[in-house]
Formats: C-alpha cells, structure tokens, sequence
C-alpha cells in the first residue's frame, strides 16, 4: 500500500528534491584522512559503487554523514543506513597512464564500498 | 548491476554538454513525464533507488539512444506495473488510443 507524501510539502519536493539523508546515530567506520580501498563487487542488482573505482586506493576527504543505502533499499531490503564519505582517487590509480596522473576524482562513497588499506 | 549507465571514464562520448541556456524541459512531454514522477514518487508507489535501478535495466542500445526522460518515463512505467499500479493492458490500450487519436 503506498505511503501518501503529504500535499503542501509537493512545492519543496519539487525545488530541492528528495533526500535520502536519515536522522540516525549511525558511527562513522572512517575520518577524513583514512586511506582506503574501494570493495570489489559485481552484483546483478543496484549500486553506486562505478566499475572503474572498484579495486582502486584513495583516501577519505569529508564525511557526508548517514544516508539510506541504495544497493538495498532498492531491493526493499532495507535502509541500512550508513556514512557517506568524498573519497579522492588519483588519475593515475584509476587509468594507469593517464595522461595527468595527479588530477583527482573524487567520488562520494557508501560505507560498505570501502575497506581499510591493508597495514595502514 | 556492470550496465550501459555506467559511463565513468568510456571514451568516444564527446564532451559534456555545458549549456547555461539550457531549458528545464525541451518539449511538453518531458514536463509531463517529470510531472508524473513527482506523482508516482510522493505518492509512494516506489523509492529513488528502485527508480535508479529500473532505468539500469533498459535494453543498453535503447538507453543509449534515448534522452534522459525518456529514461526516467522507462521507469516509471516498469515499476507501477510491476507493484501492480498499472497493468501492461492499460499501458498498450492508451498508446494505442493515443496514436490513433481516439483519446
């Protein structure tokens, strides 16, 4: 049965659109500074987790705080509501020889797409 | 899902298209569609990320060659007829009213 959004907050729906951002006290597994490495996983199902970070080192930038994590939810298997973290990876990380290896991307990343660099 | 979405870093796409004059919608049908997903959407019938996740699932040539609404109308009709909204009868019957102009 579906939920009713309520009329009079259409205008703001419409404007700033819907976040999907939870007002829970859910710990933050990393602090801006932390290296990482981006998970690799293949599912037939959603993720934001894109092909070409998966595998890759960066390090954490900012922390967005807690946002429904959409590889379940769109599954309706749940919110699992976790950190979101700005993850900056190198060119030369991502594409070998790029032609600027320094230049950055930087990629807002779930929780569960990433793990620590191993013996850091 | 390793789908056709997932651009990041292909080559061959051109540049980005940057056009500060760029219109909201280019055409009556895309005001529609976005009107309808503001609908849909607050009226619950799906998440944003069983949105993403429908429009993932588009025919890769298909979602390549269709513009962003076009994506977004692939969803919407895919996921109210699958959570039972709609029936695939329904959607057939009005296109078929609709070409014909009998609407």
């Amino acid at each position: 049965m579906p939920t009713l959004f309520p009329t009079d907050m259409l205008d703001g729906l419409i404007k700033t659109g819907g976040s999907c951002r939870v007002n829970v006290n859910v710990k933050p597994g990393f602090a801006p500074g932390d290296a990482v490495t981006a998970i690799n996983i293949n599912p037939k199902t959603h993720t934001r987790l894109p092909t070409y970070i998966r595998g890759k080192r960066g390090v954490v930038m900012r922390d967005h705080g807690a946002f429904v994590f959409p590889d379940t939810n769109s599954q309706l298997k749940g919110e699992k509501p976790q950190h979101v973290y700005s993850v900056m990876f190198e060119a030369g990380e991502l594409w070998g020889d790029a032609e600027f290896p320094k230049d950055k991307v930087l990629i807002d990343m779930f929780e569960d797409y990433l793990k620590p660099v191993e013996g850091k | 899902m390793n789908g056709i979405h997932d651009l990041g870093g292909r080559h061959g796409h051109g540049p980005i298209d940057i056009d500060p004059e760029q219109p909201v919608f280019r055409s009556d049908s895309e005001r529609r569609t976005f009107g309808m997903f503001i609908l849909a959407f607050a009226g619950g019938h799906f998440n944003v990320d069983q949105f993403r996740s429908a429009i993932e699932q588009m025919k890769p040539a298909e979602y390549l060659e269709s513009t962003y609404y076009e994506h977004w109308l692939h969803a919407l009709e895919t996921l109210c007829v699958e959570n039972g909204t709609l029936t695939k009868k329904e959607l057939d019957d009005r296109f078929e009213a609709l070409s014909k102009g009998t609407h």
